[in-house]
């Protein structure tokens, strides 16, 4: 059983540390927050009707991706508040539909803090897929992404599909934050993904150290939780997230003290 | 190279911001679009893009693969982990495409660039560390690694110092000499005069085209800027708070 665990956080925080850059460089950390709440329902209804929890989150993943994004591309609109709104209402959709399944509500924290611990081995398949795919379409596309990313308005001018890219990007942070979820859950995601990214960026400029930097520590984060979940028997998410917290708080205090 | 709009009207969404525009550059031109903000001046570089819209009139414009921008730099996260070579070598990303290995030719035209706008030595830092000038001049590397046919740059010359101001002035120039029609927008009438071939008085509406002498006059500009007296002072233009 651990050694699945390890097996799943080694690449889950792999794919969490690859994407986190993408998320700090472009300041999407409340998209990804509102992500990973918007996702709960699916989830949910997933396990309700008996599919495929990734395929449930994806569902739903993929239409807040998609209406954030449209939203952020028209005028006059509000996509924080809108983002925000996604945020606590997708929640809040996850938790009815948990109250109409009578003895489901028991099964609450292992969508909130993920469940690494009962990992299977199609779970490890998965995962490792989802890396595969996530890794090459970052690398091939990379030099659009950047461009878009950094200078949204020269890109556009230089003929680029500048919506069309911000739709790639927040559907392969989708994809990612579904794929955390069952392992860290919910509520705890976010830490995994951005926190290590967010050290690394402490540390340098140049674009593949700060990705390997950020895969590093979030592995490293995701090891050390494990450690601490099955020494001391804590909730193995929670473990998780908070050596990911901690990790950026370290960077930061080691960072203050160099300069 | 040739771009031509004959009673062009532009705007977004159907809703008209500028209009009776007319105006005509050959290779090696320099028109700067002069007016106030919301004059429309964007909008019509926009045009020039495919990113506003022409609501009427004809208008010839050259193909976008020609066609390079510099956009304002405090438009720009100075956060964003990338160095200045990177955003540089972005201008050769339409030729090198998504994944195809640099070659030694884009290498060596993102030295070039980043030699003829004076900064070489600053190639390895990231550009959010750079001055509001540097950083202009590093954006204006980017549109000529790609070799435009035209240039369009949205006010070139906003916050950006005296060395740096020079410096994108020659350049610019340069280009020029070298067969590259320029347009550029400024709220900067010295500037203007001492740059551009062609005026385009904007407000809403084109008020005049023609050379500097022709445009750049008491009566020429008073409409254009018609919420605020204008004088002359020793021969030169002053816009004065009303």
């Amino acid at each position: 059983m651990i050694f699945r665990a390890t097996i799943e956080i080694v690449l889950v925080a792999t794919l969490a540390g690859m994407i986190g850059v993408h998320i700090v460089m472009r300041r999407l950390s409340f998209f990804t927050m509102a992500l990973t709440h918007a996702t709960f329902p699916g989830v949910v209804a997933a396990s309700i009707i008996g599919v495929n929890l990734l395929l449930g989150g994806i569902a739903t993943g993929a239409v807040i991706a998609l209406g954030v994004a449209a939203l952020s591309r028209r005028r006059g609109q509000n996509a924080a508040a809108a983002t925000g709104v996604l945020l606590s209402g997708g929640f809040a959709l996850g938790a009815a539909l948990i109250a109409t399944q009578s003895g489901f509500s028991r099964d609450l924290s292992s969508f909130l803090v993920g469940s690494i611990l009962t990992v299977s081995d199609q779970d490890l398949l998965i995962t490792a897929g989802v890396l595969v795919i996530v890794g090459a379409v970052l690398l091939l596309c990379a030099r659009p992404l950047l461009f878009t990313g950094f200078d949204p308005a020269g890109a556009r001018a230089a003929g680029l599909a500048v919506g069309a890219w911000d739709v790639v990007l927040l559907l392969t942070i989708q994809v990612v934050v579904v794929t955390v979820v069952p392992a860290v859950g919910t509520i705890l995601a976010l830490s995994l993904i951005v926190a290590p990214a967010a050290a690394a960026r402490l540390w340098t400029d140049r674009l593949p150290l700060l990705t390997t930097l950020a895969m590093l520590l979030a592995v490293a984060s995701g090891l050390a939780g494990l450690a601490v979940s099955a020494q001391w028997n804590v909730a193995a998410g929670a473990s998780i997230s908070l050596s990911a917290t901690l990790a950026l708080l370290v960077s930061w205090a080691l960072r203050k003290a160099v300069s | 190279m040739e771009l031509r709009y004959t009673g062009v009207s532009l705007g977004y969404q159907g809703k008209k911001a500028l209009i009776d525009v007319e105006i005509r550059l050959k290779a090696g031109q320099r028109l700067a679009l002069v007016g106030p903000n919301g004059a429309g001046k964007s909008t019509l570089i926009k045009s020039m893009l495919g990113q506003s819209e022409i609501l009427g009139g004809t208008a010839i414009i050259p193909p976008r693969d020609v066609i390079g921008y510099v956009p304002q730099s405090g438009d720009l996260d100075p956060d964003f982990p990338v160095s200045v070579q990177q955003v540089v070598m972005m201008g050769r990303y339409r030729s090198l495409g998504w994944w195809r290995p640099v070659r030694k030719a884009d290498r060596q035209a993102v030295a070039e660039a980043l030699d003829q706008v004076g900064l070489t030595d600053k190639a390895r830092n990231r550009f959010g560390t750079l001055s509001g000038g540097q950083r202009q001049r590093v954006l204006l590397a980017r549109a000529i690694v790609a070799q435009p046919q035209l240039l369009l740059l949205d006010e070139p010359f906003n916050g950006v110092d005296a060395v740096s101001q020079d410096a994108i002035v020659t350049v610019l120039r340069d280009l020029s000499a070298a067969g590259t029609a320029l347009v550029l927008s400024t709220h900067d009438l010295a500037v203007a005069r001492d740059l551009a071939d062609l005026i385009c008085l904007l407000n809403g509406r084109q008020f005049a085209v023609g050379t500097p002498g022709e445009t750049l006059t008491a009566s020429s500009l008073r409409p254009v800027y018609a919420h605020r007296a204008l004088d002359l002072a020793d021969g030169r233009l002053v816009l004065v708070d009303p």
